[in-house]
């Protein structure tokens, strides 16, 4: 039952732009952690382009599962955790973030800020926290108030694409990936082996 | 990038000894694996050593393996001999980047037999081989042939003694047999930490799990508290692992096994002063002063302290299953939707009630068989058995803990009293009436729909086994 990453950004146009991140890594094989970094960055800032404003969705893509709330103000958030890690705590701990980040970063600051810009600390508190649900979250045990029907729910991180869109193209240009990872995705994809860096 | 056979020797050759160096200059690494790297940079090793981890650049691996590989096979085919430090050498690179080469193995397997190796070297390099690949059947296998050897040393070494003993009127070498017995404890506990590690790794890993029980079947045989420890050490890892069958299976295990205790305790505690064993192993669940130090042979008065160790084992055992319910429950109402759980629950009911059903006909066989559906904790007219010195609250009066002997007084047949109450639940105890309101609640409140699934499910299997236990 694992949270790997929690992230904020900000819905744009035309691309979300990242403004704080908090990783989990320690589960990974440790050579892999900076490749499986990039890629969760990136997820997640697709996951927002690719939600609409004011929703909220779960994304389903190999062992991950990756919430995203859009708020109306275009202010998201974004938590990559694994199958076992029960919904309703992720979409809590997303309102919360997202609450305290608004009250404490200016909203003038978020379609141009960057991580190291950014004035929140308390993001990775939050995940460290939240990765027991239970002691985070006290009110596990009473079954959701939060309507789950209006939670989109997505099998494949494809199903986000347009027609016609490739998840190669994107992750070729993305930002977020390094060359190196980007590299080893595309060994990855010839082998059949998906994102198996993961 | 194309490389001529001898580039390619000379390269491997030098990958093999960065590899063998690296161990020489870091005892303490812990963890392998490859780095995703797509090309050489001018010359540089392709083996990284990074915080006691060990990499190896993934550009090398398609030359380095071949060639390892080819290598041993033949030497193995006796086309090219390798002296004992190379066969050392290079079956340590073949297993971290394959560990599922039977034939490398094997050959450590000689090199161990006649002396070179340590075992502890190869438990080291498994270990080393699971942070990688935490399935790898080749590498569980290979340890428990090691930890075999490790055993057959250790009882050939405490039969030597005996013996050294029996032949002369020697004061016994205590403290070496000590230092044997803590060598085999240490060891276990290693045991254990590599299958969590490995569990951990990738999920339901039924190979890291078989071998834990492999692990506890051969050198904690009869020991009651490494059990014990087990199920409270694997308490939270299960928590926070919900989907995890093979995790759940292993306490299925320990609770098996603890009953097998039990029996045997319970069957030879009037034989011998094996008793004093298990007794000794009890969960602190309350003050149990008690007169437990019997030694072998001494029969007087170690009949009723027996019949006590029995009755505690009984309830100890009781409580066990008890407290596992307890946290199924737990767990299906904190995270709906878990097919694991109810299977668990399934398990552990199913056993629980096996195991009331016998001790039952063991102890006495007529009648006042308590029936599982009749059996409300609330009704109990007897008073409970409360050794723990704890106080039940039964139907809101409060019935103080009695005595054993004033019963053995009172009651025409002491023995019969004793059975009767042996046959009797504690309070909380789960029966098919409070696992069908259990089931009740859930349905009651659940929304998620794979939960209701599960619940019905598990509702219907109840009264299957009502049907074949009636």
């Amino acid at each position: 039952m694992k949270l790997y990453s929690l992230s904020i950004h900000f819905k744009g146009a035309t691309k979300a732009n990242l403004l704080k991140a908090a990783y989990d890594l320690s589960s990974f094989s440790f050579f892999q952690r900076s490749s499986v970094q990039e890629f969760m960055t990136f997820t997640s800032a697709l996951i927002v382009e690719r939600t609409s404003q004011g929703s909220r969705a779960s994304v389903k893509e190999q062992e991950y599962l990756c919430h995203v709330y859009v708020r109306n103000d275009n202010l998201s958030a974004v938590v990559i955790a694994d199958t076992e890690y029960p919904q309703r705590v992720c979409f809590t701990l997303l309102d919360k973030v997202l609450e305290e980040f608004s009250r404490q970063v200016d909203s003038i600051d978020w379609p141009s800020g960057n991580p190291e810009t950014t004035n929140y600390k308390a993001l990775d508190i939050h995940l460290s926290k939240y990765q027991n649900p239970r002691e985070a979250d006290a009110m596990t045990k009473v079954q959701a108030e939060l309507d789950e029907t209006k939670i989109i729910l997505h099998n494949t991180m494809e199903s986000l694409l347009e027609r016609g869109e490739k998840l190669d193209d994107l992750v070729a240009k993305s930002e977020h990936l390094g060359n190196q990872s980007k590299a080893f995705y595309k060994t990855a994809r010839k082998q059949n082996s998906c994102c198996e860096i993961m | 990038m194309a490389e001529s056979e001898e580039e390619v020797d000379v390269l491997v050759q030098r990958v093999v000894k960065d590899i063998t160096n690296a161990f020489k200059r870091n005892p303490n690494i812990d963890e392998i694996g490859v780095i995703p790297c797509p090309e050489a940079r001018c010359n540089r090793s392709p083996i990284v050593l990074v915080e006691n981890k060990l990499g190896v650049e993934s550009w090398c691996v398609k030359f380095l393996l071949p060639y390892v590989h080819n290598k041993l096979l033949l030497y193995r085919q006796r086309k090219h001999w390798l002296d004992r430090e190379a066969l050392v050498d290079i079956t340590c690179t073949l297993l971290l980047l394959n560990p599922d080469f039977t034939t490398a193995w094997n050959v450590r397997k000689e090199l161990l037999q006649c002396g070179v190796l340590n075992p502890e070297k190869d438990l080291y390099l498994g270990q080393l081989a699971l942070t990688k690949f935490p399935k790898s059947p080749e590498t569980w296998i290979h340890r428990r042939w090691v930890l075999q050897q490790i055993l057959d040393q250790f009882l050939a070494v405490s039969h030597n003694k005996t013996q050294e003993q029996q032949g002369e009127a020697e004061q016994p070498n205590a403290d070496s047999s000590r230092q044997l017995s803590d060598h085999l404890t240490r060891t276990l506990h290693q045991e254990m930490r590599v299958c969590s590690d490995a569990a951990c790794r990738y999920p339901s890993n039924y190979n890291a799990w078989s071998h834990r029980i492999w692990v506890l079947q051969h050198m904690a045989k009869g020991n009651g508290k490494v059990f014990h420890d087990e199920l409270s050490s694997t308490r939270l890892w299960v928590s926070m692992h919900v989907s995890d069958h093979s995790g759940f299976h292993y306490r299925q295990f320990l609770l098996k096994e603890l009953i097998t205790e039990h029996y045997q305790t319970s069957a030879s505690a009037t034989i011998n002063g094996s008793s004093q064993h298990w007794s000794s192993t009890l969960p602190s669940s309350g003050p149990h002063q008690h007169s437990c130090s019997q030694t072998n042979g001494e029969l007087s008065g170690a009949e009723a302290a027996n019949e006590d160790d029995r009755q505690l084992s009984f309830t100890t055992v009781l409580q066990l299953f008890q407290q596992e319910i307890e946290l199924c429950s737990d767990l299906i109402q904190s995270f709906p939707g878990h097919e694991t759980l109810w299977s668990h629950r399934r398990h552990v009911f199913y056993l629980l009630n096996q195991w009331r059903r016998e001790h039952q006909c063991s102890s006495r066989g007529d009648n006042n068989s308590i029936h599982l559906n009749d059996c409300d904790p609330g009704m109990s007219e007897v008073s409970p058995q409360s050794y723990a010195g704890r106080e039940e609250s039964v139907n809101g009066q409060n019935h103080a803990s009695e005595p054993m002997e004033l019963d053995r007084v009172s009651l025409p047949n002491p023995h019969d009293s004793k059975r009767l109450k042996r046959g009797v639940l504690l309070p909380g105890t789960p029966t098919l009436t409070s696992e069908h309101s259990f089931v009740n609640s859930i349905l009651d409140s659940c929304c998620n729909p794979e939960q209701r699934r599960f619940a019905v499910a598990y509702k219907k299997w109840l009264d299957t086994v009502t049907g074949l236990q009636s």
